[in-house]
């Protein structure tokens, strides 16, 4: 692999004086694993199907101040209408775009860390979160005070609009005060040349929290998209994700739970939609390390022309984490025979009480359905999106926003369409 | 309405149907009787269009143009209908949702204007009353958790909804108690005019005595070996189909 151009933007990175130098050692040491582990298969079991080639050829330049948008710059309308927002340029925060209700205070990572108790966290996890650590700009954090009630969603809005190929590194943090209920959705959209957009999310639910996260990836065709979220749930607190890629040339979703408090509930849900030489990865781990917690996982996965995926998902009850309940569930659908998909559902139980299930199913669109559908005077096309649209529908049917419902379906009407 | 000349099919190098003659006439009632593995479903399959097949002599004329060569939903929107022995089942995809699209797709090959939502609901509802049906169906998944009988019905209200010439019902009575049967029988029976024909297949005469055919065939091996009037299903129930093999 090519690093030495990760590596001169390393150290161009710790050069800029608008880069704290207080995290020179939590950077230095997650760029020395990166370059140590490569992007080799060996290093990385769970990207052995993955195709890093845009990773390794590609060279990105670090998103500089002079990278800010210009006041001119014309920002598409908000999808969900007059909510809150929170605004990144190319990783830059636009502060004058923010909105955000009370009980709601943003941070820069900067003072969020002056906190003793808020620790830089350094996932090994994927070659993103290592990367994300190195690179990680100034960030952003938002704190949930006890006992709020956010009704509306807040909108956190990531434009890649770069003229060269950027590596966009945001970090985020997310804490959720105790009783509080938030509700999120992430917006990737870009524009230009193939950015590499590379940004982590650290969530943390207090006791009895709900948190109800959409993340829509619709980055440019050429974009490299990755989203590493990382959960803390303490007890009784819900978190429930619907995750949609349908951007990018390279796209991972990677979501770590962890779940300390017993009665904690972790749900997750996907699809993704691929199509030319697209690929999408999820991979998922969700750690049962208390009684009496819930997880589940739905992800579904529709394929196109050359395109592929990966589904990795892993549960792991841990040995005091007994009456666990959880639910692993990955279905795709191949629509072309060089599509290919790589599921692996996979569970590590080392409690006694618990209730586990998980399943995986590839295959072809079900020509019994088609036929019958036909007969009764649908033509193929139709019948066949009929049929995908009744395939994926669960995933975002339960959205309680009608508006993001519709820009969902609309966008599966255009890929289903080309 | 439905005329089969010498129809000879394969399915996988394996011949199911060897040289079948049938004339379907405008408002006739046939029915085909046979057993299991003689060949009836590879022909009300054929007659719909379904792939897999291999027509390797004869012709089917549906209304006196061949439709072989037509695919599966110009032989509907053309008035070929058949209700499914094994109706499939469609997670997700909403029954109204798909009668909507059904009938709509007729409407506008037929260059009327598509329904609203409204004027299908008012239309669908009238049916669905004469097929005891709770209006509940529409919001279900098309057959997902019906019950076998919940699924024949659903099969006869499509019938009624696209209005078809020639209906071909597939063993519609298997796995149907005997109140369903009437109210399916009575649905069909309603819908029976001089321009629309039936072709009945079932293993067994019950559902003879509620939907009356004027002309009933006996199917062997992918042939037709015997044709009669109602009585030869009377006589079959009572002797079965050895003294007709050769």
């Amino acid at each position: 692999m090519n690093t030495s151009s990760y590596q001169s933007e390393f150290e161009k990175l710790l050069t800029r004086d608008y880069f704290s130098t207080k995290f020179n050692s939590q950077r230095k040491n997650a760029f020395e694993q990166f370059l140590k582990k490569n992007l080799s298969k060996k290093s990385w079991d769970d990207f052995r199907f993955t195709n890093f080639s845009a990773l390794k050829k590609n060279v990105f330049r670090i998103s500089e101040i002079s990278d800010a948008p210009n006041k001119n710059f014309k920002y598409p309308e908000p999808f969900t209408g007059d909510n809150y927002k929170i605004v990144f340029n190319n990783g830059h925060y636009q502060k004058h775009l923010t909105t955000l209700p009370k009980g709601v205070e943003i941070f820069k990572n900067l003072e969020y860390y002056n906190d003793p108790k808020n620790k830089v966290a350094q996932s090994a996890a994927s070659p993103f979160d290592l990367l994300n650590t190195a690179f990680m700009d100034s960030g952003m954090s938002l704190v949930v005070e006890n006992n709020i009630k956010i009704k509306s969603p807040i909108l956190l809005v990531f434009i890649n609009a770069g003229k060269d190929q950027l590596m966009i590194s945001p970090r985020i943090h997310i804490d959720i005060g105790k009783s509080s209920s938030v509700s999120l959705v992430e917006h990737h959209i870009g524009f230009g040349n193939g950015n590499f957009s590379n940004s982590t999310t650290i969530l943390s639910l207090k006791e009895n929290s709900h948190c109800k996260h959409i993340r829509l990836q619709k980055d440019s065709d050429q974009a490299i998209n990755s989203g590493n979220i990382h959960l803390k749930q303490e007890k009784y607190s819900k978190y429930y994700l619907s995750h949609f890629g349908f951007g990018s040339s390279l796209g991972s979703v990677g979501v770590n739970s962890d779940l300390n408090g017993q009665g904690a509930e972790c749900h997750l849900s996907g699809l993704c939609l691929t199509k030319n030489h697209q690929h999408l990865d999820t991979h998922i781990l969700i750690n049962h390390k208390s009684p009496n917690c819930m997880s589940s996982q739905n992800f579904k996965t529709v394929l196109k022309d050359y395109s592929s995926g990966v589904f990795n998902g892993k549960v792991i009850v841990h040995k005091d984490a007994q009456k666990t309940d959880s639910s692993q569930s990955n279905k795709n659908i191949l629509l072309s025979k060089n599509a290919r998909m790589n599921s692996n559902p996979r569970l590590v139980i080392n409690a006694d009480d618990v209730k586990c299930s998980h399943g995986s199913s590839t295959g072809e669109i079900d020509q019994d359905a088609l036929f019958y559908l036909r007969s009764r005077g649908i033509d193929y096309k139709t019948a066949k999106s009929i049929l995908i649209h009744g395939f994926i529908s669960e995933i975002f049917e339960s959205l309680e926003n009608p508006k993001i419902v519709n820009i969902i379906k609309s966008d599966f009407d255009k890929w289903i369409e080309d | 309405m439905l005329e089969i000349k010498n129809l000879h099919a394969k399915v996988e190098n394996k011949f199911i149907l060897n040289g079948i003659n049938l004339n379907i006439k405008p408002g006739e009632i046939h029915a085909i009787m046979g057993k299991n593995g003689s060949g009836k479903s590879t022909l009300s399959n054929i007659i719909t269009g379904k792939d897999g097949y291999e027509i390797t002599q004869g012709d089917i004329k549906y209304k006196n143009e061949s439709i072989t060569e037509w695919n599966p939903e110009k032989r509907s929107l053309h008035g070929i209908f058949m209700s499914f022995q094994y109706p499939v089942v469609m997670p997700g995809v909403n029954n109204t949702y798909f009668l909507k699209a059904a009938l709509n797709a007729k409407r506008k090959y037929n260059g009327q204007k598509e329904l609203d939502a409204a004027r299908f609901l008012k239309i669908i509802k009238e049916k669905l009353q004469d097929l005891k049906m709770d209006s509940s169906y529409l919001q279900r998944a098309v057959n997902d958790g019906f019950s076998g009988g919940e699924k024949k019905r659903n099969e006869i209200l499509q019938m009624l909804t696209l209005e078809p010439s020639l209906s071909i019902l597939d063993e519609t009575d298997s796995g149907l108690d005997i109140d369903a049967l009437k109210i399916i029988s009575d649905g069909v029976n309603r819908y029976k005019s001089p321009d629309r024909s039936f072709l009945i297949i079932t293993h067994y005469q019950r559902l003879l005595e509620y939907i009356e055919p004027d002309i009933v065939h006996v199917l062997i091996d992918g042939e037709i070996v015997k044709s009669g009037d109602k009585k030869l299903a009377l006589k079959l129930e009572e002797k079965g189909y050895g003294w007709l093999e050769k």
